[in-house]
This record gives C-alpha cells, structure tokens and sequence, in this order.
C-alpha cells in the first residue's frame, strides 16, 4: 500500500536543484520584452494616449492600446483593455520590446490624456445612491444582496432568553506568491502557444481563446511548475494582452510582472465587514444566527460571487441551528480587484461567528471548549427539511437541513486538539501573571467544503516499458497534487509509486480538468484517477486471460506482475505486457461528476493556541499551536502536515499583522512590498502540532476529503479569542497588531 | 534613460571562469538568469525583500538582485546549479528531499544555498541561529518549519568534501 505513506514530494528533486522549470525561467528565441502601463488614477476616462515618441524609439517591436484593441471580453465587467481605468494599477497599454529596459522607458513614454473622475474606495461610500458607478451595471453586484434562509431567525429571536451583536472587520491583503506573474506567448501561423503561472490551463485556454475570439483548438496552454498560487493566478488577461503584443510583433512575447505589481494587480482577500446577531437560551443553546456580510470586491468581480457566499457558510452550517439567515452585500469600490485567495471568505465568516462565539460563552460563563462541544453541528446534519430533489447532487455550501454528512470528525477535532493543549487544566489552573507578558489560550472551530469539485477526468495508459503514465489536465499549485494522484495510480494498479510516471497542466495533451480550487484536487481528481486505474486493471486482466487463454478470475495482480492463480510461478510482469501491447496501447480515459446524493461531503477542524502578549509593546506571541483536522483519510502524511503548518504560517499575516494599505486621497497601495505587507517569516513561526482524526469518508477516494484551504480558516479566531484570555479586550478588526492592540488596552 | 554600456569581464560562477560582455546595469541576478541561463536563483523583488534570488559569494550568502555584475569582480559565485544534481543531491539538498522542506520550490534553492553558507562557518549551529541566518528569505507557502527541521538534519552530516 503507498496509499497513507509520506512518499516524497514528486518534483523535489528538480526543485532542490534549481533544474525544475518555471515560467519565467524560459526563453525562446527571438523573445521580446513587455512593460505594462498602468493608471495612475482610480478611476479615469482615457481620452487618448500620444505614442509618437514610443515609437521612434529604437528596439520598440508592437504596442496595444485601449483604442487599438480587438473587442473581445476577459470577464464580463473585464474588456482586454479598457478606455476607462478603475483602480490605480489598472492596465492602461503594453509594449514589447527588445530588452525590459527599453520597454520600461517606452511605456514611459506613452502620453495618456485621462479625465480623471470622482472615485470611491470604501463599501459604504460606494452603496449611497448618489455614488460614483464603476460599472454601468451599479456598484452593488447584481442590484441585491443574496440571501439565505433557513428556518425564521425572528421567530429564533423570539424564543431566545439572550440575544448578542457585533460588528467584525478583516483588511483585504494579499497572498503574493513568491513567484511574480509571469507569460509567454508564442505564434505559429494562427496556432498560439501561452506558457503561463497558473492554477488551470484548460480554464485559461478557454478564457484566452475567448476574449481573442479564436477556436480552442487553436491555442494551447502549458503551466510551467507554479511558484505558489493560493488560489490566485487564475486570471487571464496579462495572456490576453501578452498574445496580442506577439502576434503584433511576429515573435515570442514575455512579460514578468514586478513585485509592486504583483501585489496592485495580483488579486488581494475581500475586505469585509460582518454584522452578527445571535439568539442563545441562558443554558447556552444557539436558536438563531444572523449574519450580514459586506464585501469589498474592487474594481472588478472576478469570483467575488463565489467569495461572498462562501463567507456565509460558517453561519450557515457550523453549529446546530433551526434558525438561520444571512445577507451577502458584494460591492464594487476603486480598489485593486480582489480574487481568489485561499478558502475564499471562509477565514472572514469563521473570524466573525467564532470571535462572536467566544463572546457568548464568555458572557454566559460557560467555557468555550463546552459552548461548542454543546453547540456544534454532528454527523446528522442540519435540522429541517431536505429541498434538494433525491436525484441531485448535495451542494457542497447548503443551507436547507434535513441532510447527513457522508462523514463528520468535528467532535473528534474538538476532543483531539482540547487534549493535546492541556485545555481542562490550563483553563482550571487560574493564570493571573504578573508581568508585563500574559498568556492566554484560546481556539476555533470550522467546516468547508470536502472536495467534490467540477468534472474531473483522468487518462491512464500502460507504457511500452512497463511504467503507467497518468495523465490529467489538473494543475499541481505546488500544494502535492501530483505526487497524491501518483500515489493513487500506483495503488490502484498494485505497482510500484515510481513506476508512475506523470503528465499534467498541458492542454495539448491532457483532457479538460477543472481549475485546481476549492481544495478539491485529491477529492475530486482523485476519484477519477482512480476510476481509471481500476479499469486499466481489469484491461490488463483481460488482456493477459486472453493472451494465456485463462479465465480473468484466474488472475491476480501485485507488486508489477499479473500472477496466474496465487500460488503459480507463471506471470507476466508490467513491461512484458507493456511490450506486448506496444502497437495498441492500453489506455482509459474515466470522467466523474464527483459528489453525493444522499451526503454533504464536508471537512472540518478546530485550531487552540496558547499566546504571550505584551501589555507595553502590544506585541503578540503564538507560543503553542495546536491543529486537529477532520480531512478524511491523509493519503500522504508528511504533505499533509506541511500543508497544515504552511496554511497556518501564511495565516498568521491575515491574523497579526498583514493589511494592504489604501491611500484615501490618491486611492494607491502605499505598501506594496513584502517589508511594509508584513508577511510572516521564518522568525515568526510558533510550534505547530498537526493532528489528524481517525476518520474514513465513504465517499473520497480511499476515504480522503479535502484539506489544502482548511488550516487557513481556524487561525485568526483561535488567536483573537486567546488574546482575550491572555489581557481581557476583543479585537474586532483585523490585523490584531500591536497598535491596535495597545489602543485598545489604552481604551479600557 | 542611460544608453547601454557594455564591458568584457570574467565572471567566476561554481568554479568555471565566464568571459561575457555586461551592461553596467545589469545585477548578478540578472547575469546569472539571462547570460549564464542559470535559473536557479529567483526573482522575487529586485529589491532585496524576499531573498529568492539567494546565491553564495565568496562564502556569505546574498542577494544577487542587490549586486551589480560590475561588483562582483574576482569573488567565487556559487548558485544552486553548484550543488549537487537530481542523481546526486548534496547532503543539504537530500535533508530538504527526506524532510519535505518545500512546497512549490520557488525559494528552495536560496534555503539550501543560505543553510549551506551558514554550516561552512558554523557546524553546529543552535535552532535560533538557524532562524536567524535564514530569515532573509520568504517563503509564501510557509513551509518554514520543514524547512527548519531541514536544515537541523544537516548539523554533523557534512563531511569536507560537501563543504566549499
């Protein structure tokens, strides 16, 4: 079994050496250089832009401006350029050049006349009617907010004995991978060839061939190794504008985007702001939550839809309750766009309700760890009534109750991670320090979606010399998706891991995949890979029955041979069959909607962190962290954990002290740099304990669920609600950074 | 902006003398990743935030974004392409394999480059100077306590020759 064993990472050895190949580490001959001009006003007409002197400058190849480009669409609030410009950063024109110097100085060159216009950058000046509109469509995404409802929170409310409100604020900040966005276009003819930083080429091949208003077939897309993703660069109109300039110049085009870039035109986490109103019997029982979310999205929508309502989600589903309703505002302001970052809203809605859940408890005297042990959803679901018709898929975000989870370790997260952190005795031993450093502990729990992503496909195939190539349009984030579904194959066939060899993220050889998101790439590719498998199994059975004249069942496979009756010596092994067939390869190609009709398939965990906080400096302190995680069965161990302590890690910025900073006057990022964003480094990571509960999801493959997004979600309110206990305030709005926390301190 | 002005230089990069013409503009980055193809060292910033572009000069470990080619004169560069191969991993290389210190890779090669600058100089160093010699480099994916637990499974097992 390679299945649940901590294999090594498939490409590390490439990377370790430097060999392994991103997309900025290639070049093509003849390449240009492109530079993007980008506004300097949040919102702006452009009038028009003078490039005389542009293009009297020698090494100057081709040019594309709003007014000489073609009409096709990124996404629907998204031309490929644009005469009006809508945040600072927005891309304006693009030149390629011979060398990046050139090109630098020829956008400079470019002499745009803007008429610059009234601008908005906060969700509350943007919902007033009389508000600047950033698209003709009105600043509030689809005019109304989406709605919710199960059961009658005013009824909830009625039969309460108390009700709680607050209001919880999160910044937008950015993921910036370490690898800046980077593409590469290439024509043959009228065949494109794009070399992208990306999280899905099938996805971008359509987007791209879209917007250009060319046949598919006629472009493909490759995704080089990713230099981290988060869930971000999944947008295509750096290709767009990249394939245009090429096809201008008649030679390969590269752009790299800088890192200011990165983080203005990289896509940051919604900003929220979050009202909860909760109704709770003097015993501590939930009868109703409501919740009101606004969300920020930027300058344009890009899965905004998908964020706002993911951000409902732990209201909706995280603790038992008949009454339940929330209100998802998504709005358009003249900020840098916001995106996909990873678990899209969940860290937000989590951060509210379980700060908020702290409150309660704190307020009704009842321990934190019991209020949820009293309170949290279990296996039987929701109450209430199923509406989803028998024959449909369970959404993996529902609201309607009445439905069990294919599987449910909340209550094991909860036991496994209170235990592990002393929960009981730290909370009896009655802490009052002295000093100026208090300690406190604190946790959370979470829910989210369990994998089942779009249709997944896989194609599976019996080599000429024995190895099995599997082969999947699925896009490795750099998360380990390649060496799981590797290790699937190889179970699945009873063949060696490393007789697996792997092809993926290349649309001219792969069948279409979704993109890789909503931590859906074990789960949902993962099934189909192992479909395939399994029928590459029976293929070869029925291949060697014929070929000794024997019947399937008298057969066996293991260890790369297929064996005539156990106990026999006559057996052919992986490469004599992979000889045999070399003329007619064996080979399967499985698809799968991944889903369940009868269960809601759900991951889960609870996070506990024990901190030190200084009253003089405001300074915050992680000094024990411990992670219990309901993922399903782990298939790869030592990934596993590395994802759960990365996922923690990267959070940390969200929680203490990342924020991207809006200029009210100019609406500018003013710090886009790492220094200035302050993501966490190597000094900033506390001891992280990762525990996995025994659980076996009948629904994923080998009774794995998802995992990549969750640990992201738990962080900030296990560390806000420890502040409190270390020093007595409630921080509502994020970062809890030593500012903040000393103001508010001063405020008590 | 300044017209381009070339000069011939020689260029020691992993122990192989390079004759190129550079721009005096150009970084060590810059040289190592377009002249040499050597694309191990990463951009990240160009400006000395993220320590992607990591690389050894003359023993201390730096930023190649932070260093124009002109600069660098006689002093050995060493890059990740002067470690060890896929068949061949360095010790460091194969305590980051065993140890899973990486997740998408793009700052693998600076932590094996800053983690071999330290132990040439300190072969047994504590935790904390651990964290402190590589906190230069970011790594987004945050894999940092693999990387930690790399880099501790590195004290002791450097024999001279995977030195310098």
């Amino acid at each position: 079994m390679v299945i649940g064993k901590s294999v090594q990472r498939r490409d590390l050895p490439e990377k370790l050496t430097g060999n392994a190949k991103y997309t900025a580490d290639i070049k093509l001959p003849g390449m240009l250089y492109g530079k993007i001009l980008r506004s300097v006003y949040p919102f702006a007409h452009i009038n028009s832009i003078n490039s005389s002197k542009t293009l009297k400058l020698q090494g100057v190849v081709s040019m594309l401006t709003p007014f000489d480009v073609p009409t096709g669409y990124i996404a629907l609030d998204m031309p490929i350029l644009d005469t009006t410009v809508r945040f600072v950063g927005d891309e304006v024109a693009a030149v390629a050049a011979t060398d990046e110097y050139i090109a630098q100085q020829a956008i400079e060159l470019l002499d745009v006349n803007y008429s610059p216009l009234p601008f908005v950058l906060n969700v509350e000046d943007a919902l007033k009617s009389n508000a600047p509109k950033i698209h003709e469509t009105g600043n509030l995404i689809g005019s109304e907010p989406i709605v919710l409802i199960r059961g009658d929170v005013e009824e909830g409310f009625r039969n309460c004995d108390h009700i709680f409100e607050e209001t919880f604020t999160t910044p937008a900040h950015s993921g910036s991978a370490l690898e800046p966005r980077a593409v590469i276009a290439m024509w043959e003819d009228d065949f494109l060839t794009i070399w992208k930083c990306s999280r899905g080429v099938h996805s971008d091949r359509k987007a791209i061939s879209s917007a250009l208003c060319i046949d598919p077939n006629k472009v493909r897309v490759i995704g080089p190794h990713l230099g981290g993703g988060f869930g971000n660069k999944d947008e295509s109109r750096l290709a767009a504008i990249v394939a245009i300039l090429a096809y201008r110049a008649g030679r390969p085009v590269k752009i790299e985007l800088s890192r200011e870039e990165e983080f203005i035109a990289g896509r940051c986490r919604h900003s929220t702001s979050t009202h909860i109103k909760m109704g709770v019997s003097s015993a501590g029982i939930i009868s109703a939550i409501q919740v009101e979310t606004i969300m920020n999205t930027g300058a344009y929508l890009a899965s905004g839809p998908g964020v706002i309502r993911r951000a409902g989600q732990a209201a909706l589903y995280l603790y038992r309750c008949p009454n339940v309703r929330y209100d998802g505002y998504l709005v358009y302001t003249n900020r840098p766009s916001a995106g996909s970052y990873r678990a899209l809203g969940a860290p937000q809605g989590h951060f509210a309700l379980e700060v908020m859940a702290d409150k309660i408890a704190h307020s009704l005297k009842i321990d934190p760890l019991d209020f949820r042990l009293m309170n949290h959803v279990d296996a039987t679901g929701q109450p209430g009534i199923r509406v989803t018709p028998p024959s449909e898929i369970i959404d993996t975000q529902p609201v309607e109750g009445g439905i069990p989870f294919s599987s449910n370790g909340l209550r094991q997260c909860l036991d496994l991670g209170s235990t592990a952190i002393h929960w009981r005795n730290i909370k009896a031993s009655n802490y009052s320090d002295t000093s100026v450093k208090k300690t406190g502990i604190g946790m959370s729990m979470f829910i989210y979606r369990g994998g089942p992503g779009g249709k997944a496909q896989a194609r599976v195939k019996l080599n000429h010399d024995g190895t099995v190539q599997l082969i999947t349009g699925l896009m490795d984030v750099g998360e380990g998706a390649t060496t799981v579904l590797c290790q699937i194959t190889a179970n699945e066939l009873s063949i060696p891991y490393d007789a697996v060899r792997a092809t993926f993220a290349d649309t001219y050889y792969t069948p279409n995949a979704p993109v890789t998101a909503g931590s859906s790439a074990t789960f949902s590719t993962g099934l189909a890979v192992q479909r395939a498998a399994g029928l590459l199994k029976n293929s070869i059975i029925s291949f060697v029955a014929s070929n000794l004249d024997v019947l399937p069942s008298d057969l066996e496979m293991k260890d790369g041979y297929v064996y005539r009756g156990s106990s026999s010596n006559t057996k052919l092994s992986f490469s004599d069959i992979g000889y045999l067939t070399r003329e007619t390869p064996l080979e399967i190609n499985a698809s799968l909607m991944p889903g369940s009709k009868d269960f809601i398939i759900n991951s889960f965990g609870a996070h506990f962190a024990r901190v030190e906080v200084d009253v003089t400096t405001g300074q915050v302190e992680i000094i024990q962290y411990i992670a219990a995680h309901d993922s399903g069965q782990i298939l790869n161990p030592s990934l596993a954990v590395n994802q759960v302590e990365g996922g923690i890690s990267q959070m940390l910025g969200f929680t203490l002290t990342e924020e991207m900073i809006i200029d009210d006057l100019t609406g500018g990022i003013v710090n886009p740099r790492y220094l200035e964003h302050k993501s966490p480094t190597i000094l900033d990571i506390p001891p992280i304990e990762v525990i996995f509960a025994d659980v076996l999801d009948p629904e994923g493959p080998f009774g794995a669920k998802a995992l990549g997004e969750l640990p992201s979600i738990g962080v900030a309110p296990a560390i806000v609600n420890a502040i409190h206990d270390a020093i007595g305030i409630w921080v509502h709005d994020l970062p809890a950074s030593p500012n903040r926390i000393l103001e508010l301190l001063d405020n008590i | 902006m300044n017209r381009p002005v070339y000069t011939p230089i020689s260029l020691d990069v992993n122990g192989r003398n390079y004759r190129i013409r550079v721009d005096h503009r150009w970084t060590l980055l810059r040289v190592l990743r377009d002249s040499l193809d050597l694309t191990g060292a990463k951009r990240g910033c160009d400006r000395g935030e993220c320590g992607a572009c990591t690389v050894i000069v003359d023993g201390k470990s730096v930023y190649a974004c932070q260093i124009l080619v002109m600069q660098v004169g006689k002093r050995k560069v060493c890059t990740i392409e002067g470690m060890g191969t896929v068949s061949n991993l360095h010790p460091i290389q194969r305590a980051f394999l065993e140890n899973d210190g990486a997740q998408c890779g793009y700052c693998s090669p600076a932590f094996i480059l800053a983690t071999k600058a330290l132990l040439d100089i300190n072969v047994d160093p504590s935790e904390h100077q651990i964290k402190r010699a590589l906190s230069g480099i970011i790594c987004r994916c945050a894999a940092y306590s693999r990387i930690i637990e790399s880099a501790k499974e590195c004290i002791g097992t450097l024999d001279e020759k995977s030195k310098n």
